[in-house]
Order: C-alpha cells, then structure tokens, then sequence
C-alpha cells in the first residue's frame, strides 16, 4: 500500500477522533452545553412525528400478536386492575379530609405541596433508548412547560427528574440510573439520607445514615425538600427492603426499592411543574 | 465518495435510527434492547476498507448522538474507532468469507460497547459503568450476529451504487476489491 495512502487514511481517522472529543468537550462543558442541546432539540423537533408515524403503524399490528398471545393474562390483570381502581377511589375519598387539612397547614407555612402544584401529564414513548442509562422519554416538552429539573411522579411514587427538554418530548433520568441523587426522610423524620441509583438495577442504596439509626423493613422514604433540593417535600421515593450494620463502617448498609414501580414500563407520568429555589 | 453515496448512507443511517428508535426498543431480554448503530462501521469497514469505517461510523454514531441520553459525541468517537479497528483488523482475511460478517458484528458489537460504556465512565457518566455487563454483552453478540445480514445489504446498496467493485474512498495503487 502506498505510504500517501496510509497517511491519509491516519489523518482521517485523526481528524475524526479530534472531531468527536471536541463534540464531546463542548456538551458536557456547561458554558457551552447549550450549543449541543439547541442541535438535538432541532433534530428531535424533526424525529419525533416520524418516530411516531411509524410506532403508529407498527403498534396495531404488534399489539394484535401480543393481545391474541397473552388473552388470558391480559384479562386477569384488566380484573385485578379494577379492583385496585375501586380499593384507591375508596381510599381516596377517606383521604380527602386529611388531604384538605395538609394543605391548609402547608399553605399557611408557604410549604410547596404537592397536591397543590401544576402538574402535566405526558405519555411515556420510549424507554432506556440506551442500554447504559434508565431514562424515559416523554411527550411534552417545553412547549407544554415541561422544563429541565422538573420532577416527575408516577406509578406511586417519584419517578425522576427532567434532564433534557426539547420543543416536543423531553428525557426524564429516572430514579434507579447511576447518575440520580434523591434527599430523602422517613414520615417522622428521624431516617435521613440520599436514595442512589444503582443503574438500570430494580434496587437502590439508602446513604448517609449513621449507624445505630433506627430503620425498619418496610418503611417509606420521602424527599426530603430541604433548603435547595431538586424536589417538592413528601414524595414517596422508596421503601426500605434490607439493611444492616457493618462493624466500623461510617453508615448504614441499606437497601431499597423504589416507589414507582419501574419493573414494567412507563405508560403516563406526571411532571410536576415546580423549580428548586435557588 | 460521491453525493450519491453520502445520499444513501444518510438514507441507510435514517431508517437504522428508525428502526432502532421503535421496533428495536421493543425487543427487550433482561431490560437490554439489540444495538443496530455498532453495525453500520463493521459492514462499511468490512466493504470498503477502514478508513471508510471510520467515516461512517463517525455520521452514524453521530445521527445516532442526536436521539441517545449519553454524552452528544461519544457514539460517533466509539463509532470511528470501531469501523476503523474493523477495516484494519479485517486487512488480511478473505473479506468473502461467509463467517466473516457474523464473527466481526459479535465481536466488534461487544468490544464498542464496552469501550461506550468506559468512555462514558471516564467522561463522568458513571452510570454507564453499572450495567449489567452480561446480559448486555449476551443480547447484543447474539442480536448482531443476526441484524448483520440485512444491514449489510443495506450497507452494500448504500456504498457501491452501481453494483460496481470500486472503493469509494481513492484507492490508488491498492487491487479492485472483488466485490
């Protein structure tokens, strides 16, 4: 092979290389991270109608196969459903009373409540796009006021924050991927820690708990809502599944799993449209 | 290469990024999903030697950068890497070989994705490290070896427009390939 030949071809692979790290400079650069979040917003602008013309036509047909395979556990699970439905609408009358106490109490504390924010309510279109993050991407985006570091319910509990928001869609980094970080309390208050996610790993660890807290199996971990969290107070986070105390170690070992349930995919979340106080 | 070649590889690079982004997702083992970007630098590395690889894997991995939730950027590096590493690598073996194409999509699929998932380590995503590295590595060797076959058709249409045997890339001096 000619030696012009083969420096050239290192020369390109060269170039390319020099391309890409720059690419990748400039986006986790948060100076300059706009640049690359304006050129996917476009590009997904562009995407996502052709991205759901054919999920539009494929759904039907895929739904057909998997509806006439799965029949019977589909109607079982429609039952259960229903029954669950009726169980929450009798706990949510019982509910209303205490529901309107709490909010008058955190309204005349000027406590952000979570019943009492906007919320939006977008669909879920796809899930984990990625085999190395646990993210959802959703339906609204900015245009329906959906904006970066928004929290998102569903599913009984919170299930992440807004990381990137486009015209139309948005990424929601969900509450079980590596890079997520949740302030968390127990109801009354004396567990406080941060809820890590672990990957796309159904559990998670409890953090920061010093030894000898009393914890139990079973209990519910909230956001905490401190001063400069990422989230409203009192949303259910995760539940406390395992733990223990290693001898000498600086905390709790403790395990949990999340509130929303994230085993099965996202069908509709709620964005809640709140912004930490800076 | 030609402006009909470039219009076919980012007709090829769409309808990958459409299959991928809908029916794809869908095909879930153990929570992973196959990977179809991987295979377009190992086909064209494989066809038209490495540093067209290298280019395709670069506009692919970025179209694919455009709709991913890692690092903007990351899939077109690992991308040019890989088609590069492939054409190279692939130099010396008979590129009419029938097990060719199964055996560098399997290894070359795996080998990016772990280089993704370290890269992204290193850039501070370090979810990306906390995978399950089997299950991910099983899913895609065996959805690649697969998924290969058509994409090479594809890829093939894309590069050679005429049917012909030319590189696209000049290639002075080096043999007329036999495909």
């Amino acid at each position: 092979m000619p030696r012009s030949r083969r420096s050239r071809r290192t020369l390109t692979v060269i170039v390319l290389v020099v391309a890409s790290l720059t690419i990748i400079s400039i986006d986790l650069n948060g100076r300059t991270h706009s640049l690359t979040s304006g050129v996917k917003s476009v590009a997904n602008s562009i995407f996502s109608p052709l991205r759901g013309a054919v999920v539009d036509i494929l759904s039907p047909i895929g739904n057909f196969f998997a509806g006439s395979l799965h029949y019977g556990s589909l109607q079982t699970e429609n039952e259960k459903l229903q029954a669950t439905i009726g169980r929450l609408r009798a706990e949510q009358t019982e509910k209303g009373f205490e529901n309107a106490q709490l909010r008058n109490l955190t309204a005349l504390e000027h406590l952000p409540y979570l019943q009492s924010l906007p919320t939006v309510t977008a669909q879920a279109v796809d899930q984990n796009s990625s085999n190395f993050t646990s993210t959802v991407t959703i339906n609204k985006g900015r245009g329906a006021g959906v904006d970066v570091g928004m929290p998102v319910v569903a599913a009984g509990g919170l299930a992440g924050l807004v990381i990137q928001s486009f015209h139309n869609s948005a990424v929601v980094q969900l509450v079980n991927d590596g890079q997520s970080r949740v302030g968390v309390t127990s109801a009354d208050g004396v567990v406080t820690g941060t809820v890590d996610g672990q990957g796309t790993d159904a559990t998670m660890t409890l953090d920061q708990v010093t030894p000898r807290t009393p914890v139990h199996k079973g209990e519910v971990m909230f956001t905490s809502g401190l001063d400069a969290s990422a989230y409203p107070p009192g949303i259910p986070v995760a539940r406390i599944v395992a733990f223990h105390t290693t001898p000498g170690a600086v905390q709790e070992t403790i395990t949990v799993a999340p509130e929303a349930d994230l085993s099965r995919p996202l069908a509709y979340v709620d964005v809640v449209q709140w912004e930490p106080t800076p | 290469m030609s402006g009909r070649v470039l219009l076919r590889l980012a007709l090829v690079t769409l309808v990958l990024l459409v299959i991928q982004s809908t029916l794809m997702l869908s095909i879930r083992i153990r929570g992973v999903h196959p990977d179809l970007l991987w295979l377009v630098p190992i086909t064209a590395a494989i066809l038209d030697g490495p540093e067209t690889g290298a280019i395709a894997g670069f506009w692919s991995g970025l179209a694919f950068d455009l709709i991913l939730p890692t690092p903007f950027g990351l899939s077109a590096l690992v991308g040019c890497i890989l088609g590069y590493a492939v054409g190279s690598a692939t130099k010396a073996v008979d590129r009419e070989a029938t097990w060719l194409m199964p055996v560098a999509a399997v290894i070359g699929s795996v080998a990016a994705d772990m280089l993704f998932a370290v890269l992204g380590g290193i850039f501070g995503q370090r979810q990306m490290v906390q995978i399950d590295f089997v299950a991910v590595v099983a899913v895609v060797a065996v959805s690649s070896a697969l998924l290969v076959i058509p994409v090479n058709w594809a890829m093939r249409w894309a590069l050679f427009p005429d049917g012909t045997s030319r590189s696209l890339v000049s290639a002075h001096g080096t043999r007329s390939r036999p495909w």
